[in-house]
């Protein structure tokens, strides 16, 4: 392989990666918003939730045949929700203690990245991979990680190119 | 005989351009060489996995249906899997299948005894084995059987690693078919041309960090018993049919330790070895078998792991009942791996054949040895999807602990524990560099293969290129289903 070649290669990737990036690192103003989560066997709609780092988010949660629950990663969210009920159960996994009922959850989306909600309450044979996402942006492990894989490509080909190391 | 499935090795292994170190555990451990040895070794390895799978197999019968509930749901898909995949066949390789307890009834059936040896004369072999000691079919002498198998089981995944009876009916099948494969054909042919697991392990022990292998290739030519595969007084015939003299490969040694036993000179010793250090696939059955576990492994993220509930429920047919749906998931997972991405792979490996104008090799070699570059990277795949199984389901294993047919015991008093994730939040930040080194793994190896091929380093890496695209491409997917 011709260094032309290659120095064209990494000029193009290059340009994508600074592409990605700018995407990733778009200021966002945080903004509320108001998610009404529904849960029916075996998902959540909506299945992915895409807000930006610092929104404020008031969380209704429903369940449309049995009960479900919501466990929020990363968050300390646990909730239960019961069919043909306007309010639902919540508490925080990590104190251990008992659900309360409330009518809405209000939290900031305080932490990056790629969260799943799951369910929590067992509710039919899927109920273990019954999940949504909630995305937090940037989620900047996603385009390091992009980054990082075309490096490792590059990177090893380089390598191979040359004489010398393996 | 059945076919030798082990072509003659290269000049020496340590020749192999991957290889930087190995190390003889024999000579390391020699109470590791005593151990397995023994006569009862196997029988004593497989003897506890055979009572927790009959109890497994009772539970999956008796028990909840409540797969989350069960201990045959949770023991098996969730802790089993996982040693598996993360451990056992990265580290040890086929290691399984010297604990294995689907084909011990099926050897119950060949030999008669669990644990001593009987000398005789029986097909060549010098052991007395029962049954009608057929030749398997020399035109199912390959792993097709398996590839459809797993990937016939592997499109009812969802009921099979939620449905405990499901799960229980298809251990319960395989052990028969084993017996009944036992019974009609000479030594192992279940394991090696029909058991589903078989096939990815023997594809991802190429990987494993141990390979059993003669000592001195010199001492196996001059050997005239031949004992490693024919069997003596001393330890039975390779179930595998595998003679040590010619083995490069991990991928169909049952690790069983019979032929330890049986060679006169002493001559076969466990070794540790580097990472990806067997990378040599030999045929379009191995092709396949890569191309489907990768698939799977993506099949499964999608459906199992993601967020597509529609999807779900197309896989989960006996519960949706919508067949149409099925019918697209089916078919499209089948065509994919069947179809769609050994062309796309082909293709690839076409494009980097034309870049480095190699003409000395067929396409056809160049295809099946550069497959290889999906191997290291599949089983990183499958590692990084099963780290949320273990991590967020891993927590069933407690609760299951105490109350293993979900009939409400509590046994240890674990049986309340409430299902709670362990650091979930962390399981992208894991699975994004087992991925990425699953692609510089691969990168890697597919370097010494095409090296291998011509000779050149500048050949090699051009050939290289447009697979190179292709696998980060693949990873890329990855890292958008797990971290993106
Ligand atoms: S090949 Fe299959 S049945 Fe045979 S020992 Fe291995 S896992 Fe068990
Ligand atoms: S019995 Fe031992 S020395 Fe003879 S061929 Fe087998 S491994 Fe080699
Ligand atoms: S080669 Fe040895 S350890 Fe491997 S299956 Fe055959 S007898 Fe068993
Ligand atoms: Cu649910």
């Amino acid at each position: 392989m011709t260094k032309k070649m290659f120095g064209m290669i990494i000029g193009a990737v290059a340009l994508l990666l600074l592409g990605v990036l700018a995407l990733g690192w778009r200021p966002a103003r945080p903004v509320e918003r108001s998610i009404i989560v529904e849960a029916e066997k075996y998902a959540y709609t909506p299945a992915v939730i895409k807000v930006n780092k610092g929104d404020r988010i008031t969380l209704r949660l429903k369940a449309k045949d049995v009960t479900h629950g919501f466990f929020l990663e990363g968050y300390d969210l646990d909730a239960q929700a019961r069919p043909e009920m306007p309010l639902f159960w919540v508490r925080r996994p990590s104190t251990g203690e008992a659900y309360r009922t409330v009518e809405e959850v209000r939290f900031v989306a305080d932490r990056e990245g790629k969260f799943r909600y799951r369910c929590s309450t067992t509710c039919g044979y899927m109920h273990p991979f019954m999940q949504g996402e909630l995305i937090v942006q940037p989620n900047r492990l996603f385009p390091a990680s992009l980054v990082l894989a075309v490096g490792v490509t590059l990177i090893s080909l380089l390598r191979f190119a040359r004489a010398g190391g393996t | 005989m059945a076919t030798i499935r082990n072509q003659p090795a290269p000049p020496h292994p340590d020749e192999a351009p991957s290889r930087t170190w190995r190390v003889n555990l024999f000579e390391k451990f020699p109470w590791l060489k005593r151990v397995v040895k023994a006569r009862s070794f196997q029988f004593s390895m497989i003897l506890p996995n055979l009572l927790l799978f009959y109890l497994f197999i009772l539970a999956g019968l008796f028990g909840t249906p409540i797969g989350s509930r069960n201990i045959i749901i949770v023991f098996v898909w969730i802790l089993w899997w996982f040693v598996l995949i993360t451990l056992m066949v990265p580290l040890l390789g086929r290691v399984w299948c010297t604990m294995c307890p689907l084909p011990v009834f099926g050897d119950w059936l060949q030999r008669r005894a669990l644990v001593k040896v009987r000398s005789g004369d029986t097909v060549g072999l010098r052991n007395k084995l029962f049954g009608l000691n057929k030749r398997w079919p020399r035109k199912l002498s390959n792993i097709w059987l398996q590839n459809f198998g797993f990937l016939f089981l592997a499109i009812f995944s969802a009921l099979l690693v939620t449905r405990p009876i499901v799960s229980a009916l298809v251990f319960g099948l395989l052990i028969g078919l084993a017996v009944v494969l036992a019974y009609v054909y000479r030594l192992r042919a279940f394991c090696s041309y029909l058991c589903p697991i078989s096939g990815f392990l023997s594809l991802y022990s190429m990987t494993s960090m141990i390979e059993l292998r003669s000592v001195s290739a010199d001492a196996c030519q001059k050997c005239t018993s031949k004992a490693c595969v024919r069997g003596s007084d001393q330890g039975w015939a390779c179930p595998w049919y595998v003679y040590m003299g010619k083995l490069d490969r991990n991928n169909y040694c049952g690790l069983c330790m019979e032929c330890v036993k049986s060679c006169p000179n002493d001559n076969i010793a466990l070794f540790a070895r580097p990472f990806a250090s067997d990378i040599k696939l030999k045929g379009y059955d191995e092709v396949w078998k890569a191309c489907i576990m990768l698939v799977l492994a993506l099949s499964y993220s999608v459906v199992l792991l993601g967020p597509w509930g529609h999807i779900k429920n197309w896989a989960n047919i006996s519960e949706s009942g919508n067949w149409g749906g099925f019918a697209v998931y089916a078919s499209a997972t089948t065509l994919l791996a069947l179809v769609v991405f050994p062309g796309l792979l082909y293709l690839v490996v076409r494009l980097g054949q034309w870049l480095a104008r190699a003409r000395e090799h067929t396409s056809r070699e160049l295809f099946i040895r550069l497959a290889y570059t999906l191997v290291p990277l599949g089983l990183l795949a499958w590692i990084a999807f099963s780290v949320p199984l273990v991590m967020v389901n891993g927590a069933y294993i407690i609760s299951v602990l105490s109350d293993p047919l979900g009939w409400g015991m509590n046994l240890f008093g674990t049986a309340g524990f409430h299902w709670q994730p362990l650091w979930p939040a962390w399981v992208p930040y894991l699975q994004a560099p087992i991925l990425l080194a699953g692609l510089f793994w691969s990168l890697r190896t597919g370097f010494h293969v095409a090296l291998d091929l011509f000779g050149d380093r500048a050949l090699a890496t051009r050939a290289l290129a447009p697979l190179s695209v292709f696998l980060t491409a693949i990873t890329m997917v990855f890292l958008a289903l797990f971290v993106g």
